[in-house]
C-alpha cells in the first residue's frame, strides 16, 4: 500500500516543482518582454510624469525578483493580481467565470471526442483493410489535418448560415448564466471534437491492429476462442490502454483548440480573456491565464499519467511476488 | 474407424509476396496414428511452423493452402471459422515457441487457463477454476493457487512454458502440436519439461506432434522423425532407422552436422552442407536439394520421388545410400594438426572479477571468479542463462567496467570498459556476437565493416592498400571478392557471421572472444562456422574465448572448459577432464540434460528443482546448494565450498570429499 | 526506392496527395508573377464582391482586396515558415535526442525534466503569449518559436529511435574498436533511425502548418502586407454572412494543404516503416 502512496507523491512534487519553475518562466517571459507596460496603457502621447507615477502606482519600479516573490506568494495565497489595464479590478473576480465557462467547453468537447474516437478507432482496426476501414481512416485523417478554426468555419457555415440550428457567435444575454445556454457550447466543442477525433481515433486504430496481430491474440484464437470473444475480453484491455496515454499526451492540442475555438465563437472563456489581456498588455492578467492553463493542464497531464499506471498490470505489480 | 487420427495429403501452401509467389510447404502427406508421436525436424525456412498453423486450419493472410488435412476422418480445410472453433483447444491442441509472447499480458494466469474450459466444456466458474489448478498440478508446477492470480511477467519463462502446456491439455485434447516449445530454455529447464510432456502422454493418451531443429530433443519426445527441407518432406521413419540408415543425403547430412559426445575437434571437421536454402518459386520440381547435394548426378531428376526404403520408412531419395554402402562417412576433412606442445603460459589472467549491478537492490550478475586463458588455446565456458558467462565476456572484451577485481594482459591491468583502454589492447582483443545480424550495421557495405577496424586500430591507411586486405581476409572465410559491396540484410545468417568474423580477425588480435557466435544459426551453418573458428584459431598464434550453452559446441571446440554457475565457478579442466567423471553435480546434471542425438544413448537427466538463484541475493555458500542432487548437508548452503583438485589443470568447487 | 514506388503505384491517395503538395509549391513559386491584381491592391468599388465579378475570380474582401492573389502570396510565406519549422525542429530534435539518448544518466534525467516543463504549457498558447508580446511577427521569430514548442516532439522520436539502436550489437562492435562517440552516433547509428525521424518531419511540417494557420488567425501571425491565411479568417469573421467566400477559400486552401501533407506522411510512414 504505501509502495502506491509514495508513488502518487513523488508524480505530485514532480508536478509541484514543474509548477515553480513554469511560474518563474512565465513571469520572467512575460515581464521582460520588451515594451514598457504602462507607455502602452496610457499610449503614446501620455507625460513622462504620467508614465512614472503609472509605474510607481502598479509596483512596476521594484526589483524583478521582487515582484516575483511578491506575485507567487499571493498566487499561494489565493491573490492572483490585479489588472493593470481595468484599473486594479482583481483578477479573481473575473477569471474564475471564465475559466468555469472554458472547463465546461472542454468537458463537452472530451465527453464527445473520446467515446466517438475509441469507439471508431476499435471499429477501423478490428475491421482492417475492409472498406468500413478505408473510410473511417480517411474521415480521421482529414478531420486531424483541419485546425480548429477551419473545422468551425465550416461547421458556422453548414449549421449555423444555411441550417440556423445554432447561433453564429457564442455569447450569453448578460444577467444569464452559461447553463441556461447550454446551445452555445456544442458548436465550438463540436470543432474541438473535429481534431482531437482525427488524431485519437487513428493512434487507436494502429494500436487495435497491433495488437490484433500479436503472438497472444493469435494463441487465443488458436485456443478455439471464437472472434468477438477474442476482440472483447482479450484484444482490447491491451488496445485501449495506450489510447490513455495518447489522449493524455493531446491534451496540450485541447487546450490550444479551446483559446482557438472561443476566439471563433465569441464564446466568453479564458481563451478569449487570454486574448484581449495580450492585446491590451494586460501583464498581470496574461501572468495569471497562462498560470492556470499551465496547472490545469499539468494536472490533467498527471492525472493520465496516475491512470494508465494504475490500470497496467505491469506497473502495478512491478517488484510483486516473483 | 481409420488407424490414423491425422491424414495429411498432398498439402501445398504457397505466399503471395513483393518477390512474387512461392511455396512454403509443397506436396506434403503423412500420417499420424493415435496415441503416436512424430518430430519434424528441418531448419529455417523448412516450412515446419506453416505447416503446423495449417493443421489448425490457420493461415497467413497472403497464403493460399491446398491439399487435405483429415482430422479423425473430416478434412479441416473445409470448414470455416466458426467449425473451426469447436476443435482448436479442443481436440486439437498448440503450444508455442516464446512462452512470453503467447500469453496476453492483461489477463491473469487463471483467466486465461479458466476460459478454456468455461468456453469448450460449458463448466461454470467454481469447476472450471478447479480444471485449470488441476492441469497445473499435472504440470508439476508449485504453488498453482498462487500462479492463477498472477500475471505473466511474474512468472518465468519455464513456468510460462508449463502453464501454455497446461492449457493445452485442459480439453483432453487427441493432439497436440508443439512448435519449438522448448527452444527458448535453459537445458535443465527443457529436460523438465520435456519429462512432464512424456508422462503426460502417457497418461493421457494423446497423439503428439513436435517441431524443433534439435534432433536429440525430438529423440527424448517422438518415436517418428519426418525430415523437412525448404517446404518438402524428404523423409520419414523410426528414429532408430533414421539415425542408423539415413537415405536422404539431406537427413545424412544433417546429422553429421551436429556435435556430440566423441567428437573432439583433433580427430574430424564436423560435416557441413554447401551453400544456403533459397525459397522455391510455386513453379519449381523436382528435388530441392539439387544445388547443395554431394551425391548429385544426371538420373536425379528422372528418379525423384517418395518411395519406401523400409519398414515405415519412407524418403525422397534413396540413391545416395544404397543399403550396402557403409553409413554415417564422418571424417570428411581433417583441419591441421595442432602443436603438439601444450602451452604453459598465460595469456590473459582473471582475479577476483566481480560485477555488481545496482544500488540498493543488487544483482550480483559475476560474483567473484579467477580463472587464466592460456595462449593459443580455445576456452570454452558454459552454463545457463543467468551464470554470469557472457558477463564475463563482455568485462574481458571491454564492454562493461568490472566492479571489482583485475584482469591481466601482457602485463597491464586491462579490468576497465572500452572508452579507458588504449588502442594497442583494443587491437589485441576483438569480440564476435551472438546476433550476427545485428552486430553489423545494416546500413554500411561489407568493405567499410570490415575496412573500418583495420583502419583506426591496424594503420592501414589507403583505400586500396585495405581494400587488398579485406579480399585477403574475405578469402579466408570462404567468402569472395564480390561480397565487398553487399550490405548485411542481403546476406544469410552465415554469411553475416562470416563477415563478422573477418572484422574481428583482420587485426590479428591476440584473443578473440566469441559470444555464443553460433547459437543463432542453423544447425548446418553452425557447423561450417564451427570449422572456420577451429581452422582460423589452430593457424593463429591467438587465444579463444567461446561462451554457449550448448554442451555439445563446448566439448567439440574447446582445449579447456569452465562451468558457471550463479556468477561462479563450479569446475575448470582441459576438455577431457571436465567432460569426464568425477564431475560437479552441476555439470553432471547439465551433461545428464543435455538431448543426444544419437536415440540409443538416451541419459536420463537428472531432475534438478526449479528454484533458480536470485542473482538479488549475495551468496554464502554454494550457489548451486539449493537444486544439489548430491548436496552434502547443511555446509553446502553455508560455507562457499573450497577448491578440490584433481589434478595439474582440473579443479572444482564443491564440498563432496573425493 | 524502389519500395517507394511499388506502394505509390497501389495507393491512388498517396498520388492524389502528393499531386496536390506538388500544384501548392508550383502556386508558391510561380503563382504571384501571374496575378491580375497583387496582393495588396485595394478595388475600392468592387468590395466584397461574389467571385467571377471584375476578373476577382475568387471575390474580393472586406477593404476590395482580390482574394485569390492573397491566398497566392500567401501560400509562399506559410510553405517557407513550415518548411523552415519542420528542418529546424528536427534538427535540434536530432541534437537533445541523440545527446540525452546516448550518453544517458544524469543527461538524459535533465533532458527529460527540461522536455516535461517545456510541455507543461499547450504549445499554441505559449507562441501565442510570446509572440503576441513581442509584436510584428517576421518569418524568423514565427521559426523560432513553433520550433521551440516542437522540439519536445521531434526531440522524443530522435531519443527513442536512438535508444533501440544504441542496445545493437554493431553499436558494442563500434565501442570496442575505439570509435569516438560522434563518430558512432552519427556515422553508425543515425544511417539506421533516418526513417521514423524523416517521418516524424513530415508530420511536423504538417503541424507547423496548422499552427502558423491558427497563430494568424489569432492574430500573432506575420503581419501585414504579408497575406497570411489565418489572419484572412478573423479578418473576414464579421462579414460572414454577406461575403462567405472571404473565409471560405482561405480554410479551404489550409485544408487543403494541411491534408494532402498527412496524406504524404502518412504514405511515407507506411514506407519507411513497415519494410
Amino acid at each position: 500500500m504505501s509502495r502506491i502512496v509514495i508513488f502518487i507523491f513523488s508524480k505530485l512534487g514532480s508536478l509541484l516543482a514543474t509548477l515553480v519553475i513554469m511560474s518563474f518562466i512565465i513571469f520572467m517571459l512575460v515581464e521582460l518582454m520588451p515594451g514598457d507596460v504602462a507607455q502602452m496603457i496610457l499610449g503614446q502621447s501620455a507625460t513622462e510624469e504620467a508614465v512614472s507615477a503609472l509605474r510607481e502606482a502598479r509596483g512596476l519600479n521594484e526589483p524583478i525578483l521582487k515582484r516575483y516573490a511578491l506575485w507567487i506568494k499571493g498566487v499561494v495565497f489565493g491573490d492572483l493580481g490585479e489588472s493593470i489595464y481595468m484599473q486594479g479590478v482583481a483578477i479573481n473576480s473575473i477569471l474564475w467565470r471564465r475559466v468555469g465557462h472554458s472547463l465546461i467547453l472542454a468537458l463537452t468537447a472530451f465527453l464527445m471526442f473520446v467515446p466517438l474516437s475509441l469507439f471508431f478507432g476499435v471499429l477501423a482496426g478490428v475491421k482492417e483493410h475492409k472498406l468500413s476501414d478505408s473510410i473511417i481512416s480517411f474521415f480521421g485523417l482529414a478531420t486531424m489535418a483541419l485546425p480548429e478554426f477551419v473545422s468551425g468555419v465550416f461547421l458556422i457555415s453548414i449549421f449555423a448560415l444555411k441550417l440556423k440550428w445554432f447561433p453564429i457567435v457564442s455569447v450569453i444575454p448578460i444577467g444569464e448564466s452559461l447553463l441556461s445556454n447550454l446551445n452555445i457550447v456544442l458548436l465550438p466543442a463540436f470543432s474541438i471534437t473535429f481534431v482531437m477525433f482525427g488524431y485519437v481515433s487513428r493512434m487507436q486504430r494502429s494500436s487495435m491492429i497491433q495488437v490484433m496481430h500479436s503472438d497472444y491474440i493469435r494463441a487465443a484464437t488458436l485456443k478455439g476462442m471464437p472472434r468477438s470473444y477474442v476482440i472483447f475480453r482479450h484484444a482490447l484491455k491491451n488496445a485501449l490502454l495506450p489510447s490513455i496515454t495518447i489522449i493524455g499526451m493531446n491534451m496540450g492540442w485541447l487546450f490550444g483548440g479551446l483559446v482557438v475555438v472561443e476566439t471563433l465563437f465569441g464564446f466568453p472563456g479564458m481563451g478569449t480573456l487570454l486574448m484581449s489581456a495580450i492585446k491590451t498588455r494586460d501583464v498581470p492578467l496574461i501572468e495569471a491565464c497562462v498560470l492556470l492553463i499551465t496547472v490545469i493542464f499539468s494536472l490533467s497531464t498527471v492525472a493520465t499519467d496516475l491512470l494508465y499506471s494504475a490500470l497496467n498490470p505491469k506497473i502495478r505489480l512491478t517488484g510483486g511476488q516473483r | 474407424m481409420s488407424k490414423n487420427i491425422l491424414q495429411i495429403e498432398h498439402l501445398n501452401i504457397d505466399f503471395e509476396t513483393m518477390d512474387g509467389k512461392f511455396a512454403a510447404v509443397n506436396d506434403v502427406s503423412f500420417n499420424l496414428g493415435y496415441d503416436q508421436s512424430i518430430g519434424i525436424i528441418g531448419e529455417s525456412g523448412c516450412g515446419k511452423s506453416t505447416l503446423a498453423l495449417a493443421l489448425m486450419g490457420y493461415v497467413a493472410t497472403n497464403g493460399t493452402i491446398a491439399g487435405k488435412i483429415l482430422f479423425k476422418g473430416e478434412d479441416l480445410l473445409t470448414k470455416s471459422d466458426k467449425e473451426l472453433v469447436k476443435y482448436r483447444g479442443n481436440r486439437i491442441a498448440m503450444v508455442f515457441q516464446n512462452p512470453e509472447s503467447a500469453l496476453n499480458p492483461a489477463l491473469t494466469i487463471g483467466a486465461q487457463l479458466d476460459e478454456v474450459g468455461l468456453y469448450h466444456q460449458k463448466l461454470a466458474k467454481t469447476e472450471a477454476r478447479k480444471a485449470s489448478i488441476e492441469a497445473l498440478k499435472m504440470l508439476n508446477i508449485g504453488d498453482p493457487h498462487g500462479i492463477v492470480k498472477r500475471y505473466p511477467h511474474q512468472i518465468s519463462g519455464g513456468i510460462q512454458q508449463r502453464v501454455s502446456i497446461a492449457m493445452a491439455i485442459l480439453c483432453r485434447p487427441d493432439l497436440m502440436i508443439l512448435d519449438e516449445p522448448t527452444t527458448a530454455l535453459d537445458v535443465t529447464t527443457e529436460a523438465v519439461i520435456l519429462d512432464s510432456l512424456n508422462n503426460l502422454r502417457e497418461k493421457l493418451k494423446m497423439s503428439l506432434i513436435y517441431i524443433s531443429h534439435d534432433m536429440g530433443v525430438i529423440n527424448k519426445v517422438s518415436e517418428q522423425i519426418v525430415v523437412m527441407y525448404n517446404g518438402e518432406m524428404v523423409e520419414k521413419g523410426p528414429k532408430h532407422q533414421i539415425f542408423d540408415h539415413p537415405h536422404h543425403p539431406y537427413t545424412r547430412a544433417l546429422i553429421n552436422c551436429m556435435p556430440r559426445g566423441g567428437v573432439v575437434k583433433e580427430k574430424t571437421a564436423l560435416n557441413t552442407i554447401p551453400g544456403y536454402v533459397k525459397r522455391r518459386g510455386v513453379a519449381e520440381t523436382g528435388c530441392p536439394f539439387v544445388e547443395r547435394c554431394t551425391k548429385w548426378n544426371k538420373t536425379c531428376e528422372g528418379l525423384y520421388g517418395i518411395r519406401e526404403v523400409g519398414k515405415d520408412h519412407i524418403a525422397a531419395c534413396d540413391r545416395a545410400y544404397a543399403s550396402d554402402v557403409p553409413v554415417k562417412d564422418l571424417p570428411l576433412k581433417t583441419p591441421k594438426p595442432k602443436d603438439a606442445t601444450e602451452s604453459t603460459t598465460d595469456l590473459l589472467k582473471i582475479e577476483e572479477l566481480y560485477k555488481i549491478y545496482g544500488k540498493r537492490r543488487k544483482i550480483y550478475a559475476v560474483n567473484g571468479i579467477n580463472v587464466s586463458i592460456k595462449s593459443k588455446s580455445v576456452l570454452g565456458i558454459v552454463g545457463e542463462s543467468g551464470c554470469g558467462k557472457s558477463t564475463t565476456a563482455h568485462m574481458v572484451s571491454g564492454l562493461y567496467e568490472p566492479t571489482a577485481g583485475k584482469i591481466w594482459f601482457k602485463g597491464t591491468n586491462i579490468a576497465k570498459a572500452w572508452n579507458k583502454r588504449s588502442l594497442e589492447i583494443l587491437k589485441e582483443i576483438q569480440l564476435i556476437f551472438q546476433n550476427p545480424g545485428r552486430s553489423l550495421n545494416p546500413s554500411h557495405t561489407v568493405e567499410q565493416i570490415i575496412g573500418r577496424p583495420m583502419q583506426i586500430l591496424a594503420n592501414v591507411k589507403t583505400r586500396p592498400q585495405r581494400r587488398q586486405a579485406i579480399i585477403k581476409i574475405l578469402k579466408r572465410v570462404d567468402l569472395g571478392a564480390e561480397y565487398l559491396s553487399k550490405k548485411p540484410r542481403n546476406l544469410s545468417g552465415g554469411e553475416q557471421q562470416r563477415v563478422a568474423i573477418a572484422r574481428a580477425l583482420s587485426i590479428n588480435p591476440n584473443l578473440v572472444v566469441c559470444d555464443e557466435p553460433t547459437s543463432a544459426l542453423d544447425v548446418s551453418v553452425q557447423a561450417s562456422v564451427l570449422n572456420l573458428l577451429n581452422t582460423l584459431q589452430s593457424e593463429s598464434e591467438a587465444s579463444y574465448l567461446f561462451i554457449s550453452h550448448d554442451l555439445h559446441v563446448i566439448n567439440y571446440i574447446s582445449d579447456y572448459i569452465m562451468v558457471m554457475y550463479g556468477g561462479k565457478i563450479c569446475e575448470y579442466g582441459k576438455r577431457d577432464e571436465v567432460m569426464e567423471a568425477p564431475y560437479h553435480p552441476y555439470t553432471e546434471a547439465l551433461l545428464s540434460a543435455m538431448p543426444e542425438v544419437d536415440p540409443k544413448k538416451a541419459p536420463q537427466a537428472i531432475a534438478l528443482k526449479e528454484q533458480l538463484p536470485d542473482p538479488s541475493k549475495k551468496q554464502q555458500g554454494c550457489p548451486f546448494a539449493g537444486r544439489c542432487h548430491k548436496q552434502v548437508g547443511e555446509i553446502c548452503a553455508q560455507e562457499y565450498p573450497p577448491l578440490v583438485r584433481h589434478s595439474a589443470s582440473h579443479y572444482q568447487y564443491c564440498h563432496i570429499k573425493y | 526506392m524502389n519500395t517507394f514506388f511499388y506502394q505509390l503505384k497501389r495507393s491512388p491517395l498517396a498520388i492524389l496527395g502528393i499531386l496536390i503538395i506538388f500544384i501548392w509549391i508550383l502556386i508558391a513559386i510561380f503563382g504571384p508573377s501571374l496575378m491580375y491584381y497583387t496582393h495588396t491592391h485595394i478595388d475600392s468599388e468592387h468590395q466584397m464582391v461574389k467571385p467571377g465579378v471584375n476578373r476577382h475570380l475568387l471575390g474580393t474582401d472586406a477593404l476590395g482586396r482580390d482574394l485569390l492573389s492573397r491566398i497566392v502570396y500567401g501560400s509562399r510565406s506559410i510553405l517557407t515558415v513550415a518548411l523552415l519549422t519542420s528542418i529546424v525542429s528536427t534538427f535540434l530534435g536530432i541534437i537533445f535526442g541523440f545527446t540525452a539518448g546516448y550518453f544517458g544518466g544524469r543527461l538524459d534525467s535533465l533532458f527529460l525534466q527540461t522536455m516535461n516543463i517545456l510541455m507543461a504549457i499547450p504549445p499554441l498558447v505559449l507562441s501565442m503569449v510570446v509572440l503576441g508580446i513581442l509584436g510584428d511577427s517576421t518569418i524568423f521569430s514565427l521559426t523560432l518559436i513553433v520550433s521551440i514548442t516542437f522540439i519536445p516532439a521531434t526531440a522524443r522520436v530522435s531519443r527513442g529511435v536512438l535508444l533501440t539502436e544504441k542496445n545493437q550489437e554493431y553499436v558494442s562492435a563500434a565501442h570496442i574498436r575505439g570509435e569516438s562517440h560522434l563518430y558512432v552516433m552519427f556515422i553508425e547509428i543515425l544511417p539506421n533511425t533516418i526513417g521514423p525521424i524523416i517521418v516524424e518531419a513530415t508530420a511536423r511540417f504538417a503541424y507547423s502548418i496548422m499552427m502558423v494557420a491558427s497563430l494568424g488567425f489569432l492574430g500573432v501571425g506575420l503581419q501585414p502586407p504579408t497575406p497570411d491565411w489565418g489572419m484572412m479568417v478573423i479578418e473576414n469573421k464579421e462579414i460572414m454572412t454577406q461575403a462567405p467566400w472571404a473565409i471560405l477559400f482561405p480554410a479551404l486552401a489550409i485544408a487543403s494543404l494541411v491534408i494532402a501533407i498527412s496524406i504524404f506522411s502518412d504514405f511515407v510512414s507506411k514506407v519507411l516503416i513497415h519494410e
